[in-house]
Formats: C-alpha cells, structure tokens, sequence
C-alpha cells in the first residue's frame, strides 16, 4: 500500500498549499504553545529552555484576590456584552436589512465605525464622555463601551445570514396563518439565530479580551483581567501571567464549545 | 373543502410610484376553477396573484372573494394555501412540523393536528417522510410538501406561483397530472402563475393572458389556442403565422397549413428548414416574399421533405384568425 501512494506523482501545487497551510496554523498555534510552556515552567522568570513541570503559576494565579476578582468581573462583564450586543446587534441588522431606511448604507457604515477606530482612542473619547456626563466609572459603563465596540460583530455575521434569506418563507407562514409577531418568533428568529449567536460568540471574545478601552474606564480594585495582567506584568515578569493567559484561552474556547453545542454553529458556517 | 370565486374589480398596482406592474385588471375567476395566468415575465401575472394573496395592496380597485371584499384584510386572515417556486418551506422544521404549521396557527388539537397532516402527505404520496428534513428531499419532494402544507388547512383558494418552475421537464409534466388531479380531487378553486403556456393549456379550465399589467384575452385552452383575439396571445401562444395583407392583421396555425402539390396549391414556394419534432415536422417555407411555417403531422406514408424541396401550400379561408389591431 505504500507502494502505491509512493508511486503517486510528486505534486508541486497540493505540496506548496499543504505546507503554506502548515505554517499559517503554526503561527496561530506556536505563540499559544510557548505560553503554555512558560505557564508550566517553575523558574520565577520568563526563561528558555524550560528546566521543569510545575502547577505553581496557575495555583497563584487562582489564589490571587487581584485575580480572581478581575476574572470574575471580567466574565461578568462579557457576559453582559453577549446579551447586549446581540439583542441591539441583531435588532439594528433587522432593521438595516429589511426596514425602508433612508440612509441605509450611512447607517450600516455609523454602527459599523467602532471597528475603524483605534480601540485607544473609543476608550478615551468614552472616558472624556462619562466624565463632562459626570457619570464616573460604573461597571455599567464599562459594559457599555465594550457593547459598543461588539454590536459590529453581531451586526456583521446577522447581516450576512439575512442576506441570504429566502423572504418566500415568511410569505409562507403568513399565508398559513401566521401574525407578524408569530412570524418573527416561528420563522425569522430560528433561521437568523446561529448568525446572531456566532456574532455573539465574537462579542464575548472582544470583551472578555479588551484592554484598551477597559484602560481608561476600570477604576483601582475593579479592574478586569487584561488590564490586571498589564499592570502585573509591570513590575512582575513571571509564569502567573503565562497561567492567567491559559486559563483565558481556555475559558474563550469553553464559550465556543457552548455555544457550538447548544445552538450549532456549523449550521451558520455553511450559509 | 368549500371552494370560493375570485373577483379582481379594476387593480392597479405601481411599484415606486413609476413602474405599473397591473394596470386596471378586472378578472372574474369561479369557484372550483383552474384557472392560470399566463404571460412573459414582467407582465403582471405574479404581482396580480401576489394581490389576491395579499402581500400586496392595489394602489386602486377591490379584490373579492366569495363574494366579500378582502382588499384590507391581512394576509394571515385570508385563509388560503399557496405554493412558491421556491417552494418556501421551513428549513427548520420536519416535513410532519411544515404541514402542521398553518393547522397550528388556527388553534387546531394536537390529534386533529396528526391526523389531518396524514391525510395531507397521504393526498400528496410523502407518507412515511413525516420526519425528514427539506433539505433531505429531491426537488419534486419539496414540491409536495410544499402542496400538502398548503392544501392541509382546506383553503377556499390555492394560489401558485410557477410552481413547477424549478423541476426537469419529466417531473414537470408528472406534477402537472398530479396537480390537476388533485385539483379536481378537493374541488378547490386554483390559480396558476406561469410563463409556460404549454403548462397552462394542458392544465387550466380557463386562461388569463397577461400583457404589460393588462389581460389580453380570457378564454377556455380551445379558444386562446384557435380564437386568439390580439396579435400579442397569437404570438405567445404557440407557433403562428401572421399574414400583414389587410387592413387588419390575420393569424393561421402552422398546422392548418397543407402542404401539397405545386398544382393544387394557393401558393409556390421552397422548403427552407425542416425541423424533425417527432411526431410532426415543423417546415419553415419561403413563399410570395415571405416566410410560412407549416406542421405537418407524420401519417407514414410521405417520406418527410428537405430543404429545397418545391412544395405548394394550401389552406382554408375559415382557419384564418383575424386580429384586433
């Protein structure tokens, strides 16, 4: 059998994309291996090669108060921003897409802008805001700005679903009976969901992530996980932040995986 | 199943205030009737249907069916069952749950629900499918699904619009037995959009010919088929002659043309193409300036002519059509 496969011609053109494919996914994939390495390496700086195997850095980091407490906001607020983004997302890419709009496209591009912006400078217009509103820092307002900063996300991959969206088929339930109000919630809502939620999942992320608009709104002893880590990682270089790191990412894979399971992404990847 | 008359009274329909899609059609449809639009794309054909349904409000004039003006009442009141091309149904949801749906809708019990989404799969032979998924249907499936959910909730009127559009030309004409047959079957008044006239003669009691947002000419298959009254029904409908001599246009049907021996024939001419149908051959002749097409059905004992051939053609007085101009 091997034989037969070495007598295959050598293809040049399957052998570059094979291996182009190769180390695309190595540059994804090798910054996360090295974290890896450093979370689980026991010397108390960052070094190579590592000389041990140890739980030391993740068990400071769940023993940290500073930490966890970040975390906790951190998922907290991500959470909120989920809900959020996705109700005013999905309810702006509704109205974007089927409401007779004047200055759709004006529109479409305003809600689209925080993605255009240097996430600094949102971040700073935002606190220069709250402070002439004299609103102060509240979580509230935190979660605001890292909602504002997810809607395109949301809007982004529900526009994309409605796009292709055979309208015959509300048609059809209307014929069959159905309000408008019925329509939305038997038809429109099922077959617009999984972009809704892939969107969702994107805004979970971009909060869970966001430094640079956190920066300007947290206020001391109400931090959330980057900025924590920046501030750590000012004065300490060691293997907490590699640890706090995994846990982020794996925390951000659970969300996937969730929400994969539970709604079925892979339905919105074929459209 | 009760069945209802459709009447349109005057309906005018402009989209953005310029385009008029329907322009003044006034059409009396009866109850237990098939009976089809028939037009070119952009003729109105889809847009009048789309009013009935009522996804659509005319700009002015009335609908009515049964007898009661339902020009305001929204669509999810009208009570009746229609078919896309698309076929439209929910992706979502197993065959059983997209014939269930408009039952559903009207408060139905869940066992009269069952029962009456059998009976439905079982008029449309998809029973034992109930729990498929659309997308794991063949086209001609879908269709009958998207039949069954429409005739389930025994609407007073089953619109359609080119619904056998999207199938080969086999299935086509297998759905189009099966539809009539149904048709019959439930007694309920149908209306029928296409561009395909073929379709619409073989299957349709009546036939609306559409033209520009007007109806050019309503009439039994028979009659839009011998008596087309304009230029533009003998045009679409079939092959035709179109002889400009008088004063007013005149129309013969190919197969009204003999073709015969130079002696005995009205006029001379010179076979040109002969296209080889089947059971016929169609025969584009030059004669007297002008182009003759001519159907001669096969008897198999004349042995078909070639291009070239001098032939005489022949025909009676009474076959000629005259055109309104």
């Amino acid at each position: 059998m091997s034989a037969a496969v070495n007598k295959k011609p050598f293809d040049l053109g399957r052998t570059a994309y094979l291996g182009l494919n190769l180390v695309l996914l190595a540059f994804l994939l090798v910054p996360i291996a090295i974290v890896l390495v450093f979370a689980l390496n026991p010397t108390p700086y960052i070094s190579f090669p590592p000389v041990g195997v140890s739980l030391r850095w993740f068990v400071k980091f769940f023993e940290g108060g500073d930490f966890m407490r970040a975390l906790w906001l951190s998922l907290w607020v991500a959470a909120c921003v989920l809900v959020l983004s996705v109700v005013i997302g999905g309810a702006c890419a509704l109205a974007l897409a089927r409401g007779n709009l004047p200055g759709r496209a004006f529109l479409t591009a305003f809600f689209m802008s925080p993605l255009m912006l240097p996430a600094i400078l949102t971040g700073l217009a935002l606190f220069q805001a709250y402070l002439l509103a004299g609103i102060g820092r509240p979580v509230w307002g935190l979660i605001m700005a890292h909602t504002l900063v997810a809607v395109p996300y949301v809007l982004r991959t529900t526009l994309a679903v409605l796009h292709n969206f055979d309208r015959r088929i509300e048609e059809a339930a209307s014929v069959l009976g159905a309000s408008p109000t019925r329509v939305f919630f038997e038809v429109t809502l099922p077959l617009i969901r999984p972009g809704v939620f892939a969107g969702g999942v994107f805004a979970f992320i971009v909060s869970f992530d966001q430094f640079p608009v956190s920066l300007f709104l947290v206020v001391p002893k109400g931090e959330t996980l980057p900025v924590v880590l920046f501030n750590y990682m000012k004065f300490d270089l060691d293997g907490a932040i590699a640890a706090a790191s995994m846990v982020s990412i794996l925390l951000a894979l659970a969300v996937v995986v969730a929400l994969e399971r539970l709604i079925g992404l892979k339905a919105y990847v074929k459209l | 199943m009760t069945s209802a008359s459709i009447k349109l009274e005057s309906v005018t329909k402009s989209f953005d205030g310029k385009v008029v899609a329907v322009d003044g059609v006034t059409l009396e449809i009866k109850a237990g009737e098939f009976f089809s639009l028939l037009g070119p794309s952009g003729c109105g054909k889809t847009t009048s249907l789309r009013m009935i349904a009522g996804f659509e409000s005319p700009d002015s004039g009335r609908v009515h069916v049964g007898g009661q003006d339902i020009t305001d009442v929204p669509v999810h009141h009208r009570d009746m069952g229609m078919v896309f091309q698309s076929y439209a149904l929910f992706p979502h949801r197993t065959v059983a749950e997209n014939v269930a749906f408009g039952l559903r809708m009207r408060g139905v019990s869940r066992s009269e629900i069952d029962r009456r989404v059998a009976a439905a799969l079982a008029q449309v032979a998809l029973t034992g499918f109930e729990h498929r998924r659309p997308a794991q249907l063949s086209g001609g499936q879908q269709q009958r699904v998207a039949l069954a959910r429409a005739i389930v909730i025994e609407p007073r009127v089953l619109l359609c619009d080119e619904p056998l559009g999207a199938l080969d030309r086999k299935l086509r004409q297998q759905m189009q037995f099966e539809l009539k047959e149904l048709q019959q079957r439930l007694g309920v008044t149908l209306v029928f959009v296409t561009h395909d006239q073929e379709e619409a003669l073989a299957m349709s009691d009546r036939i609306a010919v559409m033209n520009r947002g007007k109806v050019e000419q309503v009439g039994s298959p028979t009659e839009i088929y011998e008596r087309p009254r304009t230029r533009f029904v003998a045009d679409f409908i079939g092959e035709i002659n179109l002889l400009d001599d008088g004063s007013k246009p005149r129309a013969l049907r190919p197969e009204k043309i003999r073709l015969v021996p130079t002696a005995q024939a009205r006029l001379a001419g010179t076979v040109e193409t002969a296209n080889f149908l089947g059971g016929a051959t169609l025969y584009r002749v030059s004669a007297g300036g002008r182009t003759y097409l001519a159907r001669e059905t096969h008897s198999g004992e004349r042995s078909p002519r070639a291009a070239g051939d001098a032939v005489g053609l022949a025909w009676n007085d009474t076959d000629i059509v005259t055109l309104e101009s």
